[in-house]
């Protein structure tokens, strides 16, 4: 186990380091991390307390859970050694007026400030100074040549030369961690992704406290194959590596497993129990994941990332005052931020006024073209609108961003089904299945379909309903659903075998509905037709307990038991009055 | 979605019509001079004015040439001032160091053009009328000029420095391959190849100009016409001295497609949707003519770009589908085929979609269910389109879309008729109500048949000429190959006489063909427009080699002509696609009735008419009627290397038709050598090709089986072979497929033949020939004849009469129409029937016989058909005998020897390409 007063001091130097280097979210990160350490309860200052949360709420409910004793298996790395800091006091003028440009977004005149340096700190300095200017000019071009089929490639110009420095750099062996990192993420731009994946092996193999590297590399690996063909030295950071690799690639109690591993060292990081929550909310585990919210909101009230999630969830949970509470607060924050857009979206989704939910989520899309859940909602919201192309138009885009979104496979399937084409749908459900195939609700999909009256396969249908009751069906449609084909493909038995099943569905979760009569119905004459009397009688009785026609059906079926019982020759019922 | 409208990007400016501008100020100094300061003579200005007449023309276009070509063709153009010209344009860019130069530039534009009114313009001042082309092109220049932001100036001057680069770094490049044109062709194809293709577009615009014929000339006075002529002869002179230029970029153009390299072509401009569109519709017929020979990647690299200028021009999409389906590639296909219809809901692009109908709210989906199934159809998935054929019919009716209900119709039909669904009565019954009623009764065939019907009804009621022309030339191929009768028969007493129709056929086939006049009438504004944007890149894009190319492969002789007349009448390639079509069937027809001569001359017209625009499968099907005479006439020796070229040109696929007809070859080969082994093999292996499923590839099943009783046959296995036969007949008979019959008939009656029990061969040959008769199969029924007659004569000598009248009878058919081998056993069976009459004497007339046999030999050494040569020879040799010609006789009996060797020990030197 990595002790945290070791963590605690590489964070601090990392830091430092990385906002020299003017990695602003990298030390930012950083930081979050370093006051998520629990702190040594000998050299407390009140200043630090403040960020302490041991009476939060958190603490005392998943006291019992979240502190896991690692496995002994992880043995304590090798300690990274911290880079020296080189001499700065020659180029050290130079560097400070760039930086100050560069904290002013000044890039070019900070990279021409440090043009002829040659420390490794400067070198950096400016090549990424000019990969930022080049970026920002990027983003106006590609407003300026906007035309009439959307938007033109503009290109960073700066990539050709930044590719060419750093390649001869790396040639010579005169490049640093940082550089390795620059490295790939300009090759990653030109599309060069193995050999990006090896330069930012490198450059985190080198120094691992650069959360942008890491999260980089995560980007490039999507797949669990990539993933575990890199060769990456152990350090805790790894593991927060590993963590929200995983989860990306949707294998999310592991990812689980690495976060509570983690949180034995970083108690109070809000990184870890956000990405926690994003876990637990895959898991659709809706509860847990409202208390770490409301939680993480108490603590670090302006934050707005990841908060388009607590919304969704606050959707799911149909809480219209907090979602409202939630959507007015990051507004304040921040309005222009993609996440708040997509919340307020959320909101008014919730409240039933789609058209205005659609005009936040575009606004959404206006300031992240590729942020994924926004153009999966804005489908949701046309297919409440009825405007299925619009709505399958929207959907598309999101599995072009990211192709392993199920839930826009599904609200594809789900669009095309609403305009009767059940075949075409079957595609689309197929691909969200093949990315969740445990989800019980898009077999049920899958099986609606093919029981439509258009394709009418039925037999596919029973498959289906079959994997959903296997992948525990929670909404209760898949049992009955087998029961009522079986039946109607003339299987008795098996409707029977199936029918009984929901019964104790039903019993077992308290619920009583049509769905309960109609089972009790079928197998008390399916039960009589076999005279099995006795168990025949126990369903007729209990359907004796409800009001309305049921009874009635009921009573004459127990009649007929009785005559069957007793053997009489059929005869007329009036003769007998019960 | 793409709310696409025609003005979106209508004009910009470009650094290439910048140059246009330049040069266009040259050509009209605002100074007042009759005639400006380089030009030497009126013609000399004129002829400048001239290509500035086709530059402005062409600007519409989706490339646009770089500063290079363009001083190139200034070269050609200037003639002795060319290099003041270049020099003037290059300074002209080169002082241009600023947007506010730019800015000034158009407005010293604006001098050139006189005012609107401008009746009061002095005589001896050249001004450019503002209605006219020139003028117009350079006042919509200065108005998309006025109308950009600062951002947009700074864009074009920076594109304008790109522009120059280019220009500045490639010019060295050029001097030094003018010097030495060998190094010229080592050094750079690439170059090279877009040089020749200044000079074709240069070429062309100068026969444009000459011809008068192309439509912007309308507005030319009749005075440049006449500068126009002049100017030709010199460009001929010019040429002259241009040739060996000339003979080496040919090389260079044979080496590779021309194709490739437009497509990777750097200077790529957006423009209107509607030029994109057209584009991307001749890329579209490109990947479609040139199937899988046409690499993939380059499309797709070319796609790539075009989706990161324009990433809401979803059409690329479905040009990616297209490319992926033709390389083969399901499951790319299948992506991109939904991806272009989740983007655009079917109602980009489509010419289908008449504007009338246009309902955005449900989309158009259903033609991606016409497209999936064809998709389906097409790899092979039979059952799963059929499926999705049957959701686009109900999808299309509950939006009422009629016209993508005739087209399901047809493709359904198509799909039917092709693999033959065992059971479809599910799938069709439950959906198509006017099948609905009568679907469990009827076959396959009759479903067809109905379905086509259907779809060229509403074809013709919503006045789809293409769709009805090639419903027709379907409806043909279905009275072609099945059988006329009545299709509800009601009760016993209906008629239950089967026969085809001819003339039912060719009235078909001429109902298909006369969407050749009428065409035009289809309201597709789109065709019209894509087609107009790109004649002028079609022009570009062909090759400047062509005499010798044609030269080497004579199919693609008159294809320049054509193509020619092909933009200047402007038949969209479909329409020539489908005419053409009706041509193979024109030959299949004839084939079938059993008119060899007829049959190759349609296929050839096909294949030198049609050849450029018809799609590859067709292409492929001509090619494979083409090798079939050939092993017919001319033995396989010219077969096999046809083959060789063929399986070149088209990539052979699992089932593909070369494929097919390579396993024919070889097996009727191994036949004939006497290869058992072989051929029996080769028969399992056309058998297995054959999808399992009962009633589907009914075609490939029964050939296989044919040719299976023909191997045992020849194996002697008698009983064996009647057996195969036999059931042969039955599924036959079971499927409906009443031409197979005729031809199974005959093989009983040869197997009866063979096995000597003429008596019982005898009903068969009779019932196969009453089968031809009705079927009007005339080649068959020859065939059938000389059967019968070589059973009369089995039943003994005294029968020898009447078998030689019955093969005169047949005599003109088979000599006429026949192949080889049915040549040769007609003149042997003649000799035998001559020598087995006992009225006949040797001695006296023993020319007949000879003649006959001398002409056998020789067509069956042709065919490496050694158990008959051997026979001929044999028959010769007893001839000479009787003769007394021992010399003759010594050496017919050696001929007689090595066949009969030949035959015992089939050597396994079997064609390599097996």
């Amino acid at each position: 186990m990595v002790s945290k007063e070791s963590c605690r001091n590489e964070i601090r130097a990392a830091i430092r380091q990385l906002s020299d280097r003017c990695l602003y979210s990298a030390a930012k990160w950083a930081g979050e991390q370093l006051v998520g350490i629990e702190q040594d309860p000998s050299n407390f200052t009140p200043s630090n307390t403040r960020f302490q949360r041991g009476s939060s709420s958190i603490r005392r409910r998943f006291s019992t859970i979240s502190t896991p004793q690692p496995s002994a298996g992880f043995s304590q790395p090798p300690a990274t050694p911290l880079p020296q800091e080189e001499d700065e006091v020659i180029d050290g003028d130079l560097y400070l007026l760039a930086k100050s440009y560069f904290d002013c977004r000044e890039y070019r005149r900070a990279s021409h400030v440090l043009r002829d340096q040659m420390s490794n700190k400067s070198l950096f300095l400016r090549c990424y100074a000019l990969y930022l200017a080049g970026e920002k000019r990027k983003e106006e071009e590609m407003i300026e040549l906007e035309g009439p089929l959307g938007k033109s490639d503009a290109i960073n110009r700066e990539l050709v030369s930044l590719e060419r420095e750093l390649s001869a750099l790396k040639r010579t062996g005169a490049i640093d961690s940082f550089g390795l990192y620059l490295y790939g993420v300009v090759l990653k731009e030109k599309g060069n992704e193995s050999l990006a994946r090896a330069s930012l092996v490198e450059s985190v193999n080198s120094y691992p406290w650069n959360w942008s590297a890491w999260s980089e590399l995560q980007s490039l690996c999507t797949s669990i194959e990539i993933l575990n063909s890199l060769n990456l030295n152990s350090h805790w950071m790894k593991e927060f590596f590993l963590g929200s690799a995983y989860q990306e690639l949707r294998m999310h109690s592991e990812s689980l497993a690495k976060y509570e591993y983690l949180q034995g060292i970083f108690s109070f990081s809000n990184y870890i129990q956000a990405q926690t929550a994003k876990a637990q909310y895959s898991l659709r585990e809706f509860d847990q994941v409202e208390i770490m919210f409301e939680d993480l909101l108490r603590n670090d009230p302006y934050r707005v990332e990841d908060m388009d999630l607590y919304s969704n969830v606050l959707y799911a949970k149909e809480a219209c005052a907090a979602l409202s509470y939630l959507a007015h607060k990051v507004f304040l924050t921040d309005k222009y931020r993609p996440e708040s857009c997509c919340i307020v979206g959320n909101y008014y989704s919730l409240k039933g006024q789609h058209e205005k939910a659609v005009m936040y989520f575009r606004r959404a899309l206006k300031l992240n073209k590729k942020y994924l859940s926004a153009w999966t909602l804005m489908g949701h919201e046309y297919v409440e609108m009825k405007n299925t192309s619009a709505a399958i138009d929207a959907y598309r885009r999101a599995v072009d961003v990211n192709p392993c979104d199920y839930r826009a496979w599904y609200g594809l399937g789900q669009a095309y089904e609403m305009m009767g084409m059940p075949f075409y749908a079957l595609h689309y459900f197929r691909k969200s299945i093949f990315f969740l195939p445990n989800d019980s609700r898009l077999w049920i999909a899958m099986a609606k379909c093919y029981q439509s009256e258009q394709l009418h396969m039925l037999e596919e249908a029973i498959k289906c309903y079959k994997r959903a009751v296997n992948c525990g069906d929670t909404e209760g449609i898949a049992l009955n659903q087998l029961a009522k084909l079986h039946q109607k493909l003339g299987r008795n038995e098996e409707a029977a075998f199936y029918f009984e099943k929901d019964l104790e569905r039903m019993d077992a979760e308290g619920l009583e509905g049509p769905n309960m009569f109609e089972a009790l119905v079928f197998l008390a004459t399916h039960l009589k037709t076999n005279k099995k009397f006795d168990e025949a009688e126990v369903y007729c009785t209990r359907l004796l307990d409800y009001s309305g026609p049921e009874k009635e059906k009921a009573k004459s079926l127990l009649r007929g038991i009785r005559m069957a019982q007793t053997d009489f020759p059929s005869m007329d019922m009036e003769h007998f009055p019960l | 979605m793409a709310g696409l409208t025609r003005t979106a990007g209508a004009f910009a400016v470009t650094p290439h019509k910048i140059s246009v501008c330049i040069l266009l100020q040259l050509y009209a100094p605002s100074a007042q001079m009759s005639l400006p300061f380089p030009f030497s003579s009126i013609s000399q200005h004129n002829r400048l004015g001239l290509y500035l007449l086709s530059l402005t023309k062409s600007c519409d276009d989706i490339f646009e040439p770089k500063l290079e070509d363009l001083i190139n063709q200034l070269r050609e153009v200037g003639e002795d001032m060319d290099a003041w010209l270049t020099d003037h344009l290059t300074n002209r860019f080169s002082s241009l160091t600023s947007p506010d130069d730019l800015l000034n530039f158009f407005n010293d534009m604006r001098g050139i053009l006189g005012s609107l009114d401008s009746g009061a313009a002095q005589d001896d001042q050249i001004i450019l009328d503002p209605n006219s082309n020139l003028g117009m092109f350079v006042r919509r220049c200065i108005l998309a000029f006025n109308l950009l932001s600062f951002e947009g100036v700074c864009h074009l001057f920076t594109s304008i420095e790109v522009y120059c680069r280019e220009a500045h770094s490639s010019s060295a490049q050029y001097d030094e391959s003018n010097d030495n044109l060998e190094s010229l062709i080592q050094h750079d194809q690439m170059d090279m190849e877009k040089y020749i293709m200044d000079k074709a577009t240069e070429e062309v615009e100068l026969q444009k100009n000459a011809s008068g014929r192309v439509p912007f000339h309308l507005h030319t006075p009749e005075a440049l016409f006449k500068v126009t002529e002049g100017l030709l002869v010199t460009r001929k002179e010019k040429s002259r001295t241009n040739t060996k230029k000339a003979e080496a970029t040919q090389l260079a153009c044979a080496s590779s497609s021309t194709v490739d390299d437009t497509l990777v072509d750097e200077s790529l401009f957006l423009r209107t949707n509607y030029q994109i569109q057209g584009f991307l519709m001749e890329q579209a017929d490109a990947i479609e003519t040139h199937g899988s020979s046409l690499s993939s990647s380059s499309i797709e690299s070319f796609l790539q770009k075009l989706q990161n200028l324009a990433p809401e021009l979803h059409r690329v999409h479905f040009l990616r589908y297209l490319n992926k389906l033709h390389s083969d590639d399901y499951f790319a296909a299948l992506e991109n085929l939904l991806r272009y219809f989740d983007y655009s809901a079917g109602t980009e692009g489509f010419d289908l979609v008449l504007p009338s109908t246009g309902c955005s709210m449900y989309g158009r989906y259903e033609i991606a269910l016409l497209c999936l199934g064809m998709m389906h159809f097409r790899f092979g998935h039979p059952n799963l389109a059929l499926e999705v054929l049957t959701e686009a019919v109900r999808v299309s009716q509950q939006h009422s879309n009629d016209t993508c209900l005739a087209y399901t119709l047809a493709a359904m039909s198509n799909l039917l008729s092709e693999m033959g669904i065992a059971s479809t009565t599910s799938v069709l019954g439950s959906s198509y109500s006017p099948v609905t009623s009568t679907a469990s009764l009827l076959s396959v065939q009759q479903r067809v048949y109905i379905l086509l019907k259907e779809s060229l009804r509403r074809a013709d009621t919503l006045k789809l000429r293409r769709l009805v022309a090639s419903n027709h030339l379907a409806m043909a191929k279905f009275e072609l190959m099945h059988v006329q009768r009545p299709l509800l028969s009601f009760g016993p007493k209906a008629s239950v006489r089967h026969k085809t129709c001819p003339v039912s056929v060719c009235k078909e086939i001429r109902l298909g063909a006369h969407l050749l006049s009428d065409f035009s009438a289809e309201s597709s504004t789109m065709t019209i427009d894509g087609s107009l944007s790109s004649v002028w890149l079609k022009d570009l894009q062909k090759p400047w080699g062509q005499p010798v190319f044609s030269q080497e492969s004579g199919s693609r002789k008159s294809s320049t002509f054509f193509q020619f007349c092909d933009h200047l009448v402007s038949i969209p390639g479909s329409v020539s696609q489908i005419i053409g079509a009706s041509y193979l069937l024109r030959a299949t027809s004839w084939e079938l009735y059993g008119s060899a001569p007829m049959a190759r001359m349609n296929t050839l017209v096909y294949a030198t008419l049609f050849g450029d625009s018809s799609s590859s499968s067709d292409a492929e099907l001509a090619y494979l009627k083409l090798i079939q005479h050939l092993a017919l006439y001319k033995g396989y020796k010219d077969a096999f290397a046809a083959v060789k070229i063929a399986e070149e040109k088209f990539l052979t696929v699992s089932k593909s038709k070369i494929l097919l007809l390579k396993l024919q070859l070889l097996h009727e080969h191994a036949l004939h050598r006497g290869n058992l082994k072989l051929a029996q093999r080769m028969c399992n292996e056309l058998g297995g090709l054959a999808s399992t499923t009962i009633g589907v590839d009914m075609e490939l099943k029964v050939e296989a089986s044919l040719r299976e009783a023909r191997t045992l046959l020849a194996a002697k296995q008698y009983s064996q072979a009647a057996n195969v036969a036999h059931s042969l007949f039955c599924t036959c008979h079971k499927f409906n497929l009443q031409i197979e019959k005729a031809s199974v008939l005959l093989l009983l009656a040869e197997i009866h033949k063979k096995s000597g029990n003429a008596v019982l061969g005898l009903p068969y040959a009779l019932a196969s020939i009453s089968f031809c008769q009705s079927f009007n199969l005339d080649l068959l029924k020859a065939s059938a004849t000389l059967t019968l007659a070589e059973l009369w004569l089995g039943l003994g000598s005294n029968h020898a009469k009447r078998a030689l009248d019955l093969l005169h009878g047949a005599f003109p058919m088979i000599l006429g129409h026949g192949g080889l081998e049915l040549r040769a056993r007609a003149y042997i069976f003649e000799a035998n029937c001559y020598l087995s009459d006992p009225s006949f004497s040797v001695s006296t007339d023993s020319d007949t016989v000879l003649d006959s046999l001398r002409q056998a030999s020789e067509e069956l050494q042709a065919l490496e058909y050694h158990e008959l040569a051997a026979e001929a020879f044999y028959l010769m040799a007893m001839v000479y005998d009787k003769v007394g010609q021992l010399e003759e006789r010594e050496e017919a009996a050696t001929l007689f020897k090595m066949h009969i060797t030949a035959l015992e020990n089939p050597q396994d030197e079997e064609p390599n390409m097996a």
